[in-house]
């Protein structure tokens, strides 16, 4: 039995993926985003999630590599700290507590033990570049409040920042400016576009900025789709910009190239653009990526792109262009007009999706499957177009059909209008159109109910429009002497009193059709299409209809406008009890007679379940979201759980699950955290050893050959071979050039001599010592050539006292040394 | 969860390949096909999630596989109240892939990461391994080989922990007991060792030939009362190569035992076995078998002792191709594998190529001894090259789809009859007529060969073709006639028309009407003057609504948006008509019949006008169909326009017929009929 913990909410299917630029690995495996609370690492290769950094308190808002340590990856959060991760094994080594909320993290390779972060202190709107110097301590936690501002009144997105030419200078663009601030001189340079004064320059605003990562030149994205290109800014007068136009709306993101050779940029038409060399002419293009790009990136390698999209998906993109993979999270681009639904057939959650689809979410595995492309029409994503909206679906007769209603509307009067019925085939296991109907109804549709009961013989479909109509469709044989088919025609049209219709639903056994007009319910017999009866509670527009299931299957239960939650008896065609209840989302469990509601209020939505035969509730929670909720559905558990306890019963046979109005997917759990976190410290730990390749027979053998006879040779005796490379007088007359060397007679016996072993062991290492020294002393005062020249002279002396070996072959040296130099004093005074 | 197909056999037959789905919900489906490539599909959406190529995939292929047991590996934490906080829903993530291959080396693949995780090699087999198990618990790792070994591994180390020899010939398959503390090991003999001491503690005879898959059925014994020490009185299953025979074992207390228990039968050799495991005593063991004949065996058995006789599947599951035309015959479509799905009420199935392998989810239907599912995998057999990657799916939207646009039948409900009881009246009325008719109609016969003869000028063929196009449908025929834009033909050709041939027509032309918008303005004239002309014998037709019912609608569909427009139209063109044929009437004393006539026309229209209810002698009209009319009427009005004068230039003519039309309308229900007679 599992023991039982207070019913939570928690959340699935993730939050947006596209907040913040994706980050690459250094070695482009694996792939970060920030998502929410956490960080998420996805493998490049097959898309799936290989860890989630959770330990962030408040939205994290930006993630850097390490650039000292590129298997290390920092991030900071609304919640005040930087933390340094290790990606690998998925674990915190360190906490930065900075205090102020940050917005945004920049590491540069040239400042160590600092990072650059977006900070606000006073006031809400004005946003600073600081630099946080980060302590080296080896405690967990580490407190880092030395802050250095760099720049003050920047954008809070940071997509606004770039530091440019390995740290040199950083570029801000806010508005219609751009500032450049220099490290080393410490100034600031601004540059200023006409503004909006002026009609032409109207969209001249700065959206983002790039830098080049070898060269002084900056990219700048505008509202009017223009890249500018800036140079020569260390002037603040003679700076130039040149303009590359393609895109005819905002400039969303922009990149460079690894190598700086190509500049990625990306906008609202779903475009991702390659300009090769800066040039207008050199444009390549990776056309129809589906949704506006939020972002672009560049791996470290240089190998790969992605591409962050509004509709919550990353694409990885090859260097040449090609599509290599789709990180998808739930779609929560546009506003869910069919709300959540139950594929009977897959068991997956479907509703609306990018733009004219419909998309399948797996629950089990909380992964997208795939979207269905409904409307199949080209897309064109531009501000102001009214689109094709997919308002309504509905799967009828065990999945077998699908019902969609597309409609568009420019003005009130257009009303475009289409009903597509859509026969799953088994034999190609896809869905195939079979009915297309335009306008069904004079007006919007307001609900679309297919009879599900099991005993039907005739599909049937009932339409509930503004019109004042609802209309019947079956299915009927459509055969001819061509072909045999089925086809869905309308068998009956009801109105009550030209009332609009807004809801209808059939009833568990199909025998009944409840349809709403406005205030008043009515009941129609579905076989012979007659009203049976008609209810009315004068309580405000039905807003949710419903019959109750199982035993309750002689209750019909409504929501109204006004707040009132109405069960009538259809036995007795009275009502059976009424209750205030301000009913958002109304949805009946199909295993049990259980029925979900869920209330709006100015706190926040509460949860209310409970059975139409009593009117107390079974159970109820409290502020389950803050936000208001504007889908619920009830899913089928595939192994029912059996928890004993009354208030949990509703949770057995099926689980529940919410859709908020900022499109986050919540259901219950009532699993503790400690249950759910347990079996990660069980995960399977095998180390990694990687296959031996023939490479490794070929380079690491010999290597490790080489290392363990070098080893045997320390060991086995203490004096050991200088390597020809190591001894001076060698690689002196090996870079000499030729034509300045003095004569090889001359030059023979220093050569022999330096090759010869020294009496003592060390002697070896000593001289390049030496020579350093010397070296360092010629570079101060190689001025002073007559000093030198006495000196070495002086050396020459001594030496032949003492060992002469040894101190003939230094001399010689010096004396060759000295030609060179004095040669290259030579050759720079012509 | 299931052992993958670690039979020999020739590598080439079209099932058997190495494959395996991934434990807990299946997501995941691992093939390790022939040619050395491995290729993981995503279950629930059928796409092909990751592909890998070992190095030595040529020199070494795969000869087993299993995945490692899931491990949570996502977290979910609480919505916190106040902050904006993310819980990730769980996932049992599986990883871990091991594969054996043919030269004695295990490799463990990564799927998540989509690389090699490690290679198992030091101090292993040194022959094809056959088998490979992992431990449920510990991190350790079974295989078998043909080099006659068991081998322990330890998987966090990457290193051999024990091994030892197996058997005398070579070891094909291995079982761990739902413990973890015995494993089962089968050569051509069936041994079950205990893994502390690695000491035998059963012998089974075993089949004829090599082993090829073995399995636990139960966990739990049969026998509830007595200890349970975590072996005693389970169950477990083997499937040998080239035996037809599934045997089933228990392991019994005391050592004397050595034969099957019972014995399963299939068609062919067992490539994939995959059950669900009963938990308790009244549950039975549903277990899938799939035969290298590439079909699926279903048996749904409560394990409860000896049974001499072998059982036979309680279902039979084939996947065949649909034939295409007569002439090509339905082909089956090997089945790869099958899993049972975590409700225990449906089956994943794998079928077709293993290089494009569908995975479908199938609700298993227990009364039925013989599923063939008809299955069109003709587009997945040509290997096509990946191309855009996107995860969006287009549902066929082709031209056998029906369409419904606003007037075509089907659009709106179709108008019904009236309801029964005016039906009555109607038919009393009509016999009544048919009575008084009999007479009359020789006589309409008569005046209609008359008139036929009487055909003259340039209208001469133009009623008989329609006449023989309407009759004939045929298309050419109609076409000629339809499609001419001369409008005194076309009112010459509705006078001169046949009465009978009038429903046929309106209804050529609603069919029309509905089609391309260009013929549709011509069929408008025609059905302006058919309306017209015939409006008096139509409303004497009492089966009309349902016959023309198509038309009103089409018609008000198509006149919706100038609604007002039309009835302001349409009263204006009735004063103007009625003017004009008042003065007509004036001008030219007409004989009694020919009154008559004008009467009945003005009568409708008049009607149709302000909806005043002054009825005469149509009392068959009940309120909606009078309505209806009605309102046909002016949308007729409204487009007859310019024909209102000329109309009545053919009034001698028109008189004579519409007069014969009314006889033939009472009298005759049947036009058909009546145009066999003639």
């Amino acid at each position: 039995m599992v023991e039982e913990e207070n019913i939570r909410v928690v959340r699935c299917g993730g939050s947006e993926l596209n907040f913040r630029r994706a980050v690459f690995s250094a070695d482009s495996k694996y792939i970060f985003c920030v998502s929410g609370d956490f960080v998420k690492v996805y493998s490049t290769v097959t898309e799936e999630c290989v860890h989630i950094l959770h330990g962030h308190r408040n939205l994290v808002t930006g993630i850097q590599l390490n650039p000292n340590n590129h298997l290390q990856l920092y991030s900071c959060s609304l919640d005040g700290t930087i933390k340094l991760w290790d990606y690998i094994d998925g674990i915190l080594i360190k906490t930065f507590i900075v205090g102020c909320k940050l917005h945004a993290v920049f590491t540069v390779a040239q400042a160590e033990d600092s990072v650059f972060a977006i900070v606000n202190k006073e006031k809400p709107d004005i946003f600073q570049l600081v630099s946080v110097k980060l302590p080296k301590s080896s405690s967990q936690e580490v407190e880092a409040k030395e802050l250095s501002f760099v720049l003050d009144y920047i954008n809070q997105s940071p997509k606004c920042i770039a530091f440019g030419n390995e740290g040199v200078y950083v570029a801000a663009v806010r508005e219609f400016y751009l500032s450049v601030y220099f490290f080393k001189k410490k100034t600031t340079s601004r540059f200023t576009l006409s503004s909006s004064r002026n009609k032409k320059h109207a969209k001249n605003n700065f959206t983002c900025v790039a830098c080049h990562p070898t060269e002084d030149c900056i990219a700048s994205g505008h509202m009017d789709g223009k890249i500018r290109l800036w140079r020569n800014f260390y002037d603040d007068k003679k700076y130039t910009y040149t303009c590359l136009h393609w895109h005819h709306d905002m400039v969303m993101d922009l990149a460079f190239s690894v190598t700086g050779t190509s500049l990625l940029s990306g906008g609202r038409e779903s475009v991702l653009v390659e300009w090769r060399d800066a040039t207008e002419k050199n444009k390549e293009f990776l056309p129809r990526l589906g949704a506006t790009i939020e972002h672009i990136s560049v791996s470290p390698a240089g190998d790969l792109f992605c591409t962050s999209h509004s509709d919550n998906k990353i694409i990885i993109i090859h260097r040449n262009l090609e599509a290599s993979a789709v990180i998808q999270g739930l779609v929560k681009d546009r506003s869910i007009f069919t709300g959540l639904m139950i594929d009977p057939r897959t068991k997956a959650l479907v509703l609306n999706g990018k733009p004219g689809h419909l998309q399948f979410y797996s629950l089990q595995s909380d992964k997208q499957l795939y979207n269905l492309d409904i409307i199949q029409q080209e897309y064109i994503n531009d501000y102001g177009l009214i689109q094709i909206e997919l308002t309504k679906a509905a799967f009828g007769c065990f999945g077998n059909w699908l019902a969609t209603v597309e409609q568009r509307q420019e003005k009130e009067t257009e009303l475009e209008l289409q009903m597509k019925l859509w026969m799953y085939n088994k034999k190609t296991q896809g869905f195939i159109l079979n009915t297309k109907i335009n306008m069904p109804h004079e007006d919007c549709i307001t609900a679309l109910c297919f009879c599900n009961a099991e005993k039907s013989e005739q599909p049937t479909l009932v339409t509930a429009s503004k019109d004042g109509y609802f209309k019947v469709w079956i299915l009927t044989d459509d055969s001819d002497i061509y072909k045999k088919a089925v086809g869905w025609t309308c068998d009956f049209v009801g109105s009550y009193h030209k009332y609009q219709a807004t809801n209808c639903c059939f009833s568990e056994d199909g025998s009944l059709l409840a349809v709403s007009f406005e205030e008043i319910v009515t009941i129609w017999d579905s076989i012979t299409w007659e009203l049976k009866c008609t209810f009315c509670q004068r309580a405000g527009k039905i807003r949710h209809l419903c019959f109750g299931r199982l035993t309750c299957s002689k209750y019909l239960l409504g929501a109204t406008e006004n707040g009132i939650l109405c069960c009538w008896n259809l036995l007795s065609c009275a009502l059976e009890w009424n209750a205030k209840l301000n009913v958002r989302v109304m949805e009946p469990d199909t295993n049990s007679e259980n029925i979900a509601a869920i209330s709006q209020s100015s706190v926040g939505s509460d949860l209310f379940v409970f059975k139409p035969s009593e009117p107390r509730p079974l159970y109820i929670q409290k502020g389950i979201s803050r936000e208001e909720v504007q889908w619920g559905v009830f899913v089928p558990r595939d192994v029912p759980e059996s928890f004993t306890s009354e208030a949990y019963q509703w949770l057995n046979r099926s689980q529940f699950y919410f859709l908020t109005k900022s499109q986050s997917l919540l259901t219950f759990s009532t699993k503790s955290p400690e249950e759910k976190l347990t079996p990660t410290s069980k995960q399977l730990l095998a180390e990694e050893s990687l296959p031996t390749t023939p490479f490794y027979f070929i380079l690491g053998k010999h290597r490790q050959l080489q290392d363990e006879k070098l080893n045997e040779t320390l060991e086995n005796e203490l004096v050991q071979l200088p390597l020809t490379e190591n001894i001076p007088a060698v690689s002196e007359l090996l870079h000499t050039p030729a034509h300045v060397l003095p004569s090889a007679a001359f030059l023979c016996s220093m050569f022999v001599n330096s090759l010869l072993l020294s009496k003592e062991t060390k002697s070896a290492k000593e001289i390049p010592e030496d020579v350093d020294m010397e070296e360092e002393k010629e570079s101060e005062d190689s001025d002073e050539e007559n000093d030198f020249i006495e000196k070495v002279q002086d050396t020459n002396n001594t030496g032949l006292g003492e060992d002469i070996i040894h101190q003939l072959s230094k001399s010689e040296e010096k004396e060759l040394r000295k030609f060179r130099k004095i040669d290259y004093s030579w050759i720079a005074a012509l | 969860m299931a052992a993958g197909g670690c039979g020999s056999g020739d590598p080439l037959a079209p099932a058997g390949v190495p494959c395996a789905f991934s434990p807990h919900s299946q997501a995941y489906f691992a093939l390790a096909s022939t040619d050395g490539h491995l290729r993981v599909w995503e279950t629930a959406n059928n796409r092909l999630h990751q592909e890998y190529v070992p190095s030595a995939h040529l020199s070494g292929t795969c000869t087993c596989l299993a995945w490692a047991p899931a491990r949570l590996q996502a977290k979910e934490s609480p919505q916190r109240k106040k902050r904006k906080s993310e819980a990730v829903g769980t996932s049992n993530q599986t990883d871990l892939l091991a594969l054996g291959t043919a030269v004695g080396s295990i490799l463990l693949y990564s799927t998540v990461k989509g690389e090699l995780h490690s290679k198992l090699i030091s101090g292993g087999h040194d022959n094809r391994v056959n088998c490979i198990q992992w431990h449920q618990d510990s991190d350790c790792l079974f295989s078998c080989s043909d080099d006659k070994h068991i081998v322990e591994w330890n998987v966090q180390a990457c290193k051999v922990k024990c091994k030892w020899k197996g058997d005398n010939s070579s070891v094909s398959s291995l079982c761990i007991s739902p413990d973890g503390k015995m494993l089962l090991s089968a050569g051509r003999t069936i041994k079950l060792w205990v893994l502390e001491t690695k000491e035998v503690y059963r012998h089974f005879t075993g089949h004829a030939t090599p082993v090829s898959s073995l399995m636990f059925t139960t966990i739990r014994p049969p026998n509830e009362s007595q200890p349970f020490d975590g072996i005693t009185g389970l169950y477990f299953l083997s499937g040998a190569v080239h035996d037809r025979l599934l045997n089933v074992w228990q392991v019994r207390s005391e050592n004397k035992e050595k034969s099957a228990v019972m014995s399963f039968t299939v068609t062919d050799e067992p490539v994939y076995i995959d059950l669900t495991l009963s938990e308790n005593k009244e549950e039975p063991v549903k277990l899938a078998v799939v035969c290298r004949d590439g079909q699926v065996h279903l048996f749904e058995h409560i394990l409860n002792g000896y049974c001499k006789k072998p059982l036979t599947s309680n279902c039979t599951i084939q996947i065949a191709t649909p034939g295409k035309g007569k002439k090509s015959t339905p082909k089956p479509i090997p089945i790869l594998a099958a899993g049972f799905c975590s409700d225990k009420m449906s089956l994943l199935l794998v079928y077709g190529s293993w290089f494009q392998p569908t995975i479908e989810r199938v609700a298993l239907n227990s009364r039925e001894p013989h599923m063939c599912l008809v299955r069109d995998i003709s587009n997945c057999w040509a290997p096509k090259v990946e191309t855009a990657i996107t995860k969006v799916r287009t549902p066929v939207m082709n031209s056998e789809a029906k369409v419904l646009v606003p007037g075509i039948p089907g659009h709106h409900a179709a108008i019904k009859p009236a309801p029964p009881q005016t039906e009555q009246v109607e038919s009393k009325r009509k016999s009544g007529g048919n009575e008084v008719s009999i007479e009359e109609r020789l006589g309409a016969m008569d005046i209609d060969t008359r008139k036929k003869g009487k055909d003259d000028l340039q209208t001469n063929s133009f009623p008989v073709l329609l006449t023989q196009g309407l009759e004939s449908n045929d298309f050419e025929m109609l076409n000629k006639v339809l499609q001419t834009r001369n409008v005194n033909l076309i009112k010459k050709t509705v006078l001169r028309m046949p009465l009978h041939t009038v429903i046929p027509l309106l209804q050529e032309l609603t069919k029309r009407l509905q089609g391309h918008p260009n013929s549709a303005v011509l069929m408008v004239q025609w059905l302006k003057c058919v309306l017209t002309v015939h409006a008096s014998y139509l409303s004497t037709l009492p089966d009309l609504v349902p016959q023309l019912g198509t038309l009103y609608q089409l018609m008000e569909s198509r006149v919706k948006t100038f609604q007002k427009l039309s009835h302001l139209h349409g009263k204006l063109i009735l004063l103007i008509t009625q003017v004009t044929a008042s003065e007509k009437t004036k001008g030219a004393p007409s004989p009694g019949q020919k009154a008559k006539l004008v009467y009945e026309e003005e009568s409708s229209e008049e009607e149709s006008d302000d909806e005043i209810a002054d009825k005469d002698s149509e009392d068959n009209w009940d309120e909606d169909e009078e309505e209806s009319e009605s309102e046909k009427d002016e949308d007729v009005d409204e487009e007859e326009d310019e024909d209102a004068e000329g109309k009545d230039e053919e009034n001698g003519e028109d008189r004579d017929i519409a007069s014969e039309k009314e006889l033939n309308g009472d009298s005759d229900l049947d036009p058909e009929n009546e145009s066999e007679e003639e």
